[in-house]
């Protein structure tokens, strides 16, 4: 490649021009004067092949003067050239003046040329054979071309195939032992098709990245041209448009050499399927309503013509989705379309946050072919991976700047969400390939789906974390108030008591029993009143959560429980304080609400921690029926729980008892 | 009878400290948080000592933390917890971990001076005194399960005191009945309930405890 470049860049030498134009010249006077000469249908072939292969082999050896494809290109193009124009001028009636000898140049070296245009197949795209094996081939292929055009010069071999005006200039015996060596030794043509297709099959099959794309120019040339050949031979009975269309190949193969960075084929291809399909299908349809309905029913043609256009127009849509979809199959191949690439990202988008990252890098994988694909989430200064195509199997990596990510044939696309970094694509293609301009722009607009949910994301997270602040703000608020009463109202009302207690000791002491009556009646109602504002600071925020954890403190609920309760806690270590709280609030919530309306007769609670999430389930035997939402304070808790990424479950079929339940994500 | 007071909240522990004086103790110190106590008591050991459970500096069972301490190094001191509210495993674990001669009542009982001072004399005699709405709580949740359902309503009431701390003496005394009778009682609510009958009081009183707590 390096070298291809490097010749790329070297201005044309004078004499290297002069040798080119020089060549053209010959070539151009023999097939313009062979032209001249007349029309042979048979011959029409060489003279194509030899001007297309030799103007776009000069081409491609004028831009890139060491491509050997190109000199390949020539060399097949001037003998051709020369054979045409032998041909023409033997084939000439009446004969020309020394037309034995000018034919004969047309006739012997065949095998020479189909063997060379072989060879130039077989090198196709950079002119070097893949491998020690398929250099042996082609030398052995030559070879044998060789002998075959020895034969061929020395004796009237294949003169009978083309029947020039003269016959063979050289007279030698042993003609009948080269004509029987002839019937075996012109199988080798066949042989030299085979080869030849074998080679660029094989080629294309291990062939990576921009060869395959090179490779699919040439083929898909040859197949058209075949198919052409075929279609002309069926249809109009006449090779023509198969000569025709033989100048595709050296034209298609030169845009593939020099162009193919600019010009994708698989669109082309996608397309000549879809149509060359249709246009099968609606000839089918229309052979066979006509001629077939028409044999069997008696109508007349100009209804079954317009039956048969109602048909083709209503089928039609629905034929070529199909045909599309075939095409696509089989171009694309794997690789998703753009389309599909869009529809599956919309698909994941239904997904929680990380499955929806994993989606993202699984579809761009998907969609431009790439072996390793990551989504970093984070500033320019900072980004974190998040997920990864295919799974990382060593260590992930750790973060980087947007700077940082690129190297070692790594494809970075920044997503860029109003003027600022919010994340990054970075992915690698299989060794020496590169995105071509279609996967660049289906990339552009993935990379443009997946800012947008990363900035959702993005935003959905600052929520959740508002709203965890906010639920551990008010637990603050209420541990502080509960703190506040404790130490001063509560405190202060105890006091009172005391000194209450006094002065009713005293009145008796004193002998005034109305007034230790009194005292003693205003103490009772102060003790109630601390009773109250004692059972109104222990909902607030018990102490025993924050002190001793959440199986003290679920046991203290059950403790003052009116239904028997029955306590499972498998909590191995200290949660977050928002979890405990949430979760000792809505164990105690349920107990409320099962000893208030369930008339159950017994009540489970169980409170396990898992793989990082605290399952919390209160269950009773009551009569059910209860709804969130009804002044249950069941509403309350589940703004709560969604503050901590968890959401309250409330099971309660009529007369089938109440189970409340939530799963609280804890780290 | 020398008691020394621990409180936080300097109102109620000098209302205590004067109350306490009036009823014939002898205030031989004073505290404010559990360091400060155990501190006291090590300089002079008291009869009894009386201390909130919650107090700086973490505002949790401070009061229980150095009720233990000082029960390692002076076993003779009696142990009366005060609290705002009385929770069943802070009972449990006095039960557990104290030997007899420990307290545990609700702030408002202190109002209360006559059957306060009751209170104190009786943890300071090794006796056992649980609050009786922590145990009227768990009592009452029994009361429509079995087997609680199979005792009569006097042995309901023995139950609710022995929770409390009541020894059989005291029983006696209290629901007005012969030793005897009492005795008889109780023995019928261990074996209802399945209870092991214990010698010790606070034994009596942690399975009683134990009893109700379990569902």
């Amino acid at each position: 490649m390096s070298a291809a470049t490097e010749a790329y860049q070297q201005a044309p030498s004078a004499a290297r021009e002069a040798g080119g134009a020089l060549v053209a010249l010959l070539v151009a006077t023999l097939i313009g004067y062979g032209w001249y000469l007349g029309f042979h249908l048979e011959n029409v072939h060489n003279g194509l092949i030899g001007g297309s292969f030799t103007a776009v082999g000069l081409y491609i050896v004028r831009m890139r003067p060491r491509h050997r494809e190109g000199w390949l290109f020539v060399a097949t193009g001037v003998l051709h050239g020369v054979m045409f124009f032998g041909r023409q001028y033997g084939l000439h009636e009446p004969a020309l003046p020394a037309a034995a000898w000018l034919g004969w140049v047309g006739v012997w070296p065949l095998p020479l040329a189909i063997a060379l245009a072989g060879w130039t197949l077989m090198a196709f795209p950079d002119g070097r054979l893949p491998s020690l094996r398929w250099r042996v081939a082609v030398v052995a292929m030559m070879a044998v071309a060789a002998v075959l055009a020895v034969v061929s010069a020395l004796w009237p071999v294949e003169y009978d195939r083309i029947g020039l005006a003269t016959p063979h200039p050289l007279q030698l015996p042993g003609a009948e032992a080269a004509e029987r060596f002839w019937g075996f030794a012109r199988f080798s043509y066949l042989l030299f098709q085979v080869l030849w297709t074998v080679a660029v099959v094989g080629r294309m099959r291990r062939a990576r990245g921009d060869e395959v794309r090179q490779l699919r120019w040439l083929v898909y040339a040859v197949v058209m041209a075949i198919v052409l050949l075929v279609a002309g031979l069926l249809v109009f009975g006449s090779p023509v448009p198969g000569a025709l269309a033989v100048p595709l190949i050296p034209v298609a193969a030169g845009i593939a050499i020099l162009k193919f960075r600019l010009y994708d084929i698989d669109p082309v291809i996608n397309k000549t399927l879809v149509v060359g399909a249709m246009l099968l299908l609606i000839t089918t349809g229309y052979v066979v309503i006509v001629v077939g309905v028409g044999a069997l029913v008696p109508a007349d043609e100009r209804v079954l013509t317009l039956v048969t256009t109602a048909v083709v127009a209503v089928a039609f849509e629905p034929l070529r989705r199909r045909a599309q979809l075939l095409a696509d199959r089989l171009v694309y191949g794997r690789r998703t379309t753009p389309y599909e690439a869009l529809s599956q990202l919309s698909a994941h988008l239904e997904d929680a946050p990380q499955e929806l990252l994993d989606g993202i890098a699984a579809t761009v994988a998907n969609a431009v072919g790439a072996t390793e694909v990551v989504v970093w989430v984070g500033g320019a200064e900072r980004l974190v991976p998040q997920a990864w195509w295919p799974a990382p199997v060593d260590e992930e990596e750790g973060p980087a700047s947007l700077a940082g990510l690129g190297g070692s044939r790594r494809h970075v696309r920044p997503v860029v969400h109003r003027g600022s970094v919010r994340g990054a694509i970075t992915l690698r293609k299989p060794a020496d390939e590169s995105l071509t301009a279609s996967e660049d722009r289906l990339l552009a607009d993935l990379v443009a789906q997946a800012g947008l949910v990363m900035v959702q994301q993005h935003q959905a997270r600052e929520m959740q974390a508002a709203a965890r602040r906010i639920v551990t703000a008010e637990d603050a608020a209420r541990r502080r108030i509960e703190r506040d009463l404790h130490d001063g109202a509560q405190q202060r009302l105890v006091t009172l008591g005391l000194e209450l207690g006094v002065l009713a000791e005293q009145a008796k002491a004193s002998g005034d029993m109305v007034m230790a009556a009194r005292v003693g009646q205003t103490r009772s109602q102060l003790l109630e009143a601390t009773a109250e504002l004692r059972e109104l600071a222990r909902g607030l925020h018990p102490m025993v959560l924050a002190q001793s954890g959440l199986e003290p403190a679920l046991g203290t609920l059950v403790d003052r429980s009116a239904i028997p309760v029955r306590l499972h806690v498998a909590v191995a270590r200290r949660l977050p304080g928002e979890v405990e709280a949430t979760a000792y609030y809505l164990v105690s919530e349920a107990l409320t609400n099962s000893a208030r309306h369930s008339g159950a007769s017994v009540v489970v609670v169980n409170v396990v921690s898992v793989d990082g999430e605290l399952r919390v389930e209160v269950a009773d035997d009551g009569r059910g029926g209860a709804r969130p939402g009804e002044g249950s304070g069941l509403q309350g808790l589940a703004d709560r729980l969604a503050a901590l990424g968890a959401e309250l479950r409330v099971d309660s079929p009529s007369g089938g008892g109440t189970r409340i339940s939530a799963v609280v994500p804890c780290g | 009878m020398r008691v020394i007071v621990a409180d936080d909240a300097v109102l109620f522990r000098e209302g205590m400290v004067r109350i306490l004086t009036e009823v014939a103790f002898e205030v031989v110190g004073q505290a404010r948080d559990g360091a400060g106590l155990v501190e006291l008591v090590r300089r002079d050991p008291p009869d009894v000592v009386i201390t909130d459970l919650r107090m700086p500096p973490g505002f949790g069972d401070e009061g229980i933390e150095a009720a233990a301490e000082i029960r390692s190094f002076a076993p003779q001191v009696g142990l009366m917890l005060l609290s705002q509210y009385v929770e069943v495993h802070h009972a449990l674990r006095l039960m557990e971990e104290f030997d007899g001669a420990v307290g545990y009542l609700l702030k408002d009982r202190v109002s209360d001076l006559g059957a306060f001072a009751v209170d104190v004399r009786r943890v300071a005699t090794g006796e056992v005194v649980i609050d009786p709405e922590l145990v009227s709580g768990l009592v009452a949740r029994h009361r429509r399960r079995d087997p609680l359902a199979e005792l009569t309503d006097r042995e309901r009431e023995v139950l609710a005191l022995m929770a409390q701390g009541l020894t059989n003496a005291a029983l006696s005394q209290e629901l007005v009945l012969s030793p005897k009778t009492i005795e008889g009682h109780v023995r019928s609510v261990f074996t209802k309930l399945g209870l092991e009958q214990s010698e010790r009081d606070h034994r009596r009183v942690l399975a009683v405890l134990q009893f109700l707590r379990r569902q």
